[in-house]
């Protein structure tokens, strides 16, 4: 039987090519709810992992075009309904003119959309995780590659994690308590 | 690699007999137009030669660009921009009509507009000082031939150090050189680009002019250039051996530098809008008073949606950039918006209608096709790869999906 206190089982790696083995090994034995943890992005860890698409981009076009439709509103809302002044004779609507600012907030709206979006999908700010109870887990942001398969793995057992990490050459292997 | 498991396939034969038949077979067409009304055959011709032009010097720009900032997508593409820089041989064979005969049609003017050829010597309408001592026909021919050199020169040094690349391997030394080579001569593709537009298409209204204008022409030749470029590795991939270097990656790379080089052109091209309009000036203004109104205003409106919107909203979705089928559609459908474009900037200084004559169909098969027949024959002149280049195994190189 599990431990309720158990968050999961961490194994720690010295390359990028082992982990990304090792994450693939486990996703074939079958697990998965796991993580990856290294200090630089490791192309195709994203693939090996099987994350899926995700919504940035969705949030991304649809913070530009709010940017871009709220700009152009507002200049033509101030220059042609609610302050219209003639200015050199030219129509109230002076589109062309609109244009930069336009440009600008699609450009600052799509950027925010993109920040804040990507943040609010990870659940950041996220000040404290179960992982950070690993002593070694410091050296995920210097040196070292971990992976961790998560408790909540319907598959979850902790001695076969274990005797995986063990099979796939993990340097240290640690249960991860929750507390 | 062996070089010659890198030749070219079958299906470059067969493009380049297609394209040189079609080509030949307008071109003889075109004749009966070019005898029978010079002086609608001239300013489709100019069109159909600023197109192929951009294919051809825009693949120049290109190839310096991939080498001076290296990246994997340059190495996809290196062979077919070589090949389409090789044609420049028979950019200058087709530059010859409109110096020889050309250009009495193209720049006096019409009506009471004349052009820089028979402008008045004072009064109205007359040259300004400067422009009587540089837009003269001996200035022309002197010009065009500095720009012919200058692109010809760049070319060849492009060119030979790739085959020297081949026959040593993994030389830094020469990588580097060319590196060095190509921040100048991307300088000098833009300076000679500007001087050349301004003589070939600017100066079509001698009485107007827009500082910007040699960049609309360098943007527009990128964005055809790279759509070439993407028609063809997606043809090259249809067989081996391309069919195992070309990844859904490059495809990306090469779509998100095709959006690219789409938004730098709207820029440039609203930048000379946006301070034109704000500036109201009548002699600036005539350039849009006649292409934004009546029917070049629905040319206009077309340009707008078909090389700007429609491209653009489509090419930021990943999912077509990686796309195989949809990507080199949207290339080829810019390089037909190129055309309309360059028949927006030049022909409303011919004619009020806005409607293309069947020399604007003709003419373009006949440069287009014989273009592309040479390019095709360039490309098997050589291995589809560059073999010697030291980066040449991570760029193709497989990573696991």
């Amino acid at each position: 039987m599990q431990r309720s206190d158990l968050y999961g089982v961490m194994g720690e790696f010295g390359t990028p090519e082992e982990l990304l083995q090792a994450v693939k090994k486990i996703r074939q034995a079958g697990y998965r709810r796991l993580d990856a943890y290294a200090p630089f992005p490791i192309e195709g860890l994203s693939d090996a992992l099987g994350l899926k698409r995700n919504l940035v981009p969705a949030i991304t076009l649809l913070g530009g075009l709010a940017g871009g439709i709220g700009g152009f509103g507002l200049q033509y809302w101030a220059a042609a309904i609610t302050y219209p002044l003639n200015i050199g004779g030219r129509p109230l609507n002076s589109w062309p003119a609109f244009i930069p600012v336009t440009f600008e907030l699609t450009i600052l709206g799509a950027s925010f959309a993109a920040v804040f979006g990507m943040l609010a999908l990870n659940r950041l700010p996220h000040p404290h995780h179960p992982v950070f109870n690993v002593a070694r887990f410091t050296h995920a942001s210097s040196d070292r590659f971990f992976v961790c398969i998560e408790a909540n793995d319907p598959n979850f057992h902790v001695e076969k994690c274990a005797r995986l990490l063990q099979e796939v050459h993990a340097h240290h292997i640690t249960e991860v308590s929750n507390e | 690699m062996a070089a010659q498991e890198y030749q070219a396939p079958e299906s470059v034969s067969r493009l380049q007999q297609r394209a040189y038949f079609v080509g030949g077979i307008a071109l003889l067409v075109s004749m009966f137009g070019a005898v029978r009304a010079p002086e609608l055959f001239f300013p489709s011709y100019l069109m159909s030669f600023l197109l192929i032009l951009g294919l051809t010097v825009g693949s120049l720009g290109l190839l310096m660009l991939q080498h001076l900032t290296s990246g994997h997508w340059g190495i996809i593409i290196r062979r077919p921009l070589e090949s389409a820089t090789r044609a420049l041989p028979l950019m200058v064979i087709t530059f010859l009509p409109i110096a020889i005969f050309g250009m009495k049609y193209l720049y006096m003017g019409q009506g009471e507009h004349k052009g820089w050829l028979n402008a008045p010597a004072s009064g109205e309408g007359a040259l300004s000082d400067f422009q009587k001592t540089y837009l003269t026909t001996s200035g022309f021919y002197t010009r065009a031939v500095i720009y012919f050199v200058i692109w010809l020169g760049l070319m060849f040094i492009f060119n030979v150090s790739s085959k020297q690349q081949d026959a040593n391997p993994q030389d830094r030394a020469l990588r580097f050189r060319l590196k060095m080579l190509a921040g100048p001569g991307i300088i000098l593709y833009v300076f000679v680009m500007t001087f050349a537009s301004i003589d070939w298409a600017m100066s079509l209204s001698p009485h107007w002019a827009s500082t910007i204008y040699g960049f609309l022409f360098v943007a527009g030749q990128l964005i055809s250039s790279m759509s070439l470029m993407i028609a063809v590795v997606v043809l090259l991939a249809r067989t081996e051996p391309f069919a195992s270097v070309l990844q859904k990656r490059h495809l990306h790379d090469l779509g998100k530098l095709l959006l690219a080089f789409v938004m730098l052109w709207a820029y440039f091209d609203f930048s000379q809008l946006l301070i034109i309009w704000s500036g109201n000036q009548p002699e600036e203004i005539s350039f849009y008073r006649t292409r934004l109104y009546s029917g070049w205003g629905v040319v206009a409106v077309i340009v707008l949606v078909f090389h700007f919107f429609v491209p653009f909203f489509l090419l930021l979705s990943q999912d077509v950039k990686r796309n195989a089928k949809v990507l080199p559609r949207i290339a080829i459908w810019l390089i037909f918006m190129r055309l309309v474009d360059l028949f927006w900037m030049t022909r409303p200084e011919f004619t009020s209608r806005a409607m293309p004559t069947w020399l604007d169909v003709v003419l373009p098969l006949a440069l287009g096709g014989l273009w592309l027949g040479f390019f095709a024959f360039n490309l098997k002149q050589c291995p589809l790869l560059p073999l010697g280049d030291p980066e040449l195994a991570e760029a193709i190189e497989h990573h696991e999906h």
